[in-house]
């Protein structure tokens, strides 16, 4: 049996018309659901690139002796630079340090009051290859025994904190984005299901006449999925507009945690096209389970 | 060219719908079914397209059993037997010749093969002026045609007509009547049931009746009673 494209097309255009405001209805639905979804999704991001900056930022910091001799501090450089346990570190001069560290520290009281105004040292700012709460201690220990060294500080408590609250905030958002997928998937289940109890008939006669199953679930389909991909693309602005959003929060001063909290374009991007695939799987499939309930198998 | 085989139905384990019925047509026949609203007329009709499965009992059409058959067949099967109903079950949104034309479309048909038969089943039925019309601008004899049209267009085996007179006035049903056997005479067998006494027993036909499930009378040249 052959499945004509010019009756499809007709089909569904016809259905469309008709339609006219369950279309809509399922259309809104799915920009909706998928406009939501995206946002947590992008949410999630944003919240990974705000605490992976502050994981960059701060692991342990080697203060220098103010007094220390360029030797020593050479020395200290080239240990750490060929430590295998340190991946990276920057360092920070007397200049720097003060508005540096505060910047980066500004929440922490307990990293804040090491560094007074009046001492300004040079510093090392370390990032190791192992980020375990343990192996930094143990790492910093070492360097503290250093010649050299007045002190050193591991912002272990404070990452420890952020990791607990970004995680936390991730666990929430995935929580957030399974139940509007599912609250999608039955929406736009009913909207079809709705749409087509209002053709029913057009079904009866379908099957009355010998249509096989898969003839009259076609043009169903393909309408879900017009319909999916109709909201998936109005779901892209809306998405983009959720991510301007973010930097809003960005420029809000009393979010100083959360800096960082943005997206990248593209990612926006991508996740755009992603809705859109799924909202032209969602409508196909879910076209195609609520005819079956109209179809004898 | 239908057979029923010791056929019971009962719907919901209590409502007794056919009673071990057992029933033959030949090809080309044109057999009334007749007898009291619940007697089992139209369980009789929807176990021959495979609406409906018996409980007990087998059903064969053309000399299938039915009962066989797996369920993507069945739309194969219903394409060898047109339907008509009391209440026309026309599409209201598609006009006269789109409503034939469609029953060719799902089946697959070729556009050139549609373009040539639906004007001709429509001059058959007699309705080739009011092709473009939409069905509510009908009256119900002129549906009541497009609906046989719709029907007969793919040349089934078998039509079965459930009370295709049931809405309309005496001389209207004879319209439809007349066409029915009409339909018949081209070597379609024609299983109607009807109420409509005055039509059994001007036609004489083979009359089969059914009371409460079970095939109580089965006369050839019958009357209604």
């Amino acid at each position: 049996m052959s499945l004509k494209l010019d009756y499809v097309l007709r089909e569904t255009a016809s259905n469309f018309r008709r339609n006219i405001t369950l279309t809509l209805a399922t259309i809104i639905t799915v920009t909706i659901s998928l406009t939501l979804l995206g946002a947590a999704l992008l949410f999630g991001d944003a919240v990974d690139n705000a605490t992976v900056r502050w994981k960059d930022g701060v692991e342990f910091i080697v203060f220098t002796d103010p007094e220390i001799s360029p030797e020593l501090e050479a020395d200290i450089r080239r240990q750490l630079e060929d430590s295998p346990e340190v991946s990276g570190f920057t360092y920070i001069d007397k200049d720097e340090a003060y508005a540096e560290v505060q910047d980066l520290l500004g929440d922490s009281p307990e990293l804040v009051e090491v560094i007074t105004p009046e001492r300004l040292p040079a510093s090392f700012r370390v990032k190791p290859t192992d980020t375990l709460p343990e192996r930094v201690d143990e790492l910093a220990a070492a360097f503290r025994a250093q010649p050299g060294v007045a002190r050193v500080v591991t912002a272990s408590e404070t990452i420890r904190a952020i990791e607990d609250l970004s995680s936390g905030l991730r666990q929430r958002v995935i929580i957030i984005a399974i139940v509007l997928l599912v609250a999608a998937a039955v929406l736009i289940l009913n909207t079809i299901r709705m749409a087509l109890f209002s053709r029913r008939r057009d079904i009866e006669v379908m099957k009355l006449v010998g249509a096989t199953n898969w003839f009259i679930r076609v043009p169903f389909m393909f309408e879900g999925l017009v319909q999916g991909l109709i909201g998936g693309v109005i779901a892209i602005p809306l998405i983009w507009l959720t991510n301007n959003f973010f930097s809003v929060i960005n420029d809000d001063v009393t979010l100083e945690l959360l800096r960082g909290f943005t997206v990248d374009p593209s990612r926006v991007w991508t996740l755009g096209f992603q809705m859109v695939g799924l909202g032209a799987i969602v409508g196909t499939v879910g076209s195609g389970i609520a005819v079956t309930r109209f179809l004898d198998t | 060219m239908i057979r029923m085989e010791n056929v019971t139905k009962v719907y919901k384990g209590e409502v007794l719908a056919l009673q071990n019925a057992s029933c033959e047509v030949q090809r080309g026949e044109f057999v009334f079914l007749v007898g009291p609203s619940g007697s089992g007329k139209s369980t009789f009709m929807r176990l021959l397209n495979k609406e409906e499965k018996p409980d007990r009992g087998r059903v064969f059409v053309a000399g299938r059993d039915i009962g066989k058959l797996p369920s993507w067949k069945v739309p194969f099967l219903r394409r060898n037997i047109g339907c008509v109903f009391q209440d026309f079950k026309l599409l209201p949104n598609k006009t006269v010749v789109q409503n034939v034309a469609f029953a060719l479309e799902v089946i697959g048909s070729p556009r050139s093969v549609i373009k040539s038969k639906v004007p001709a089943i429509l001059e058959l039925v007699g309705l080739s002026k009011k092709m473009h019309n939409y069905p509510d601008e009908l009256s119900g004899g002129e549906q009541q045609r497009v609906s046989i049209a719709r029907a007969f267009v793919n040349r089934p085996l078998i039509l079965l007509a459930d009370e295709p007179t049931g809405n309309l006035d005496p001389n209207t049903s004879l319209g439809i009547m007349t066409l029915l056997d009409r339909i018949n005479r081209t070597g379609t067998t024609v299983v109607m049931a009807t109420h409509d006494r005055s039509i059994v027993d001007k036609m004489r036909r083979r009359v089969v009746e059914l009371d409460r499930g079970q095939i109580v009378r089965d006369q050839s040249r019958g009357v209604y009673e």
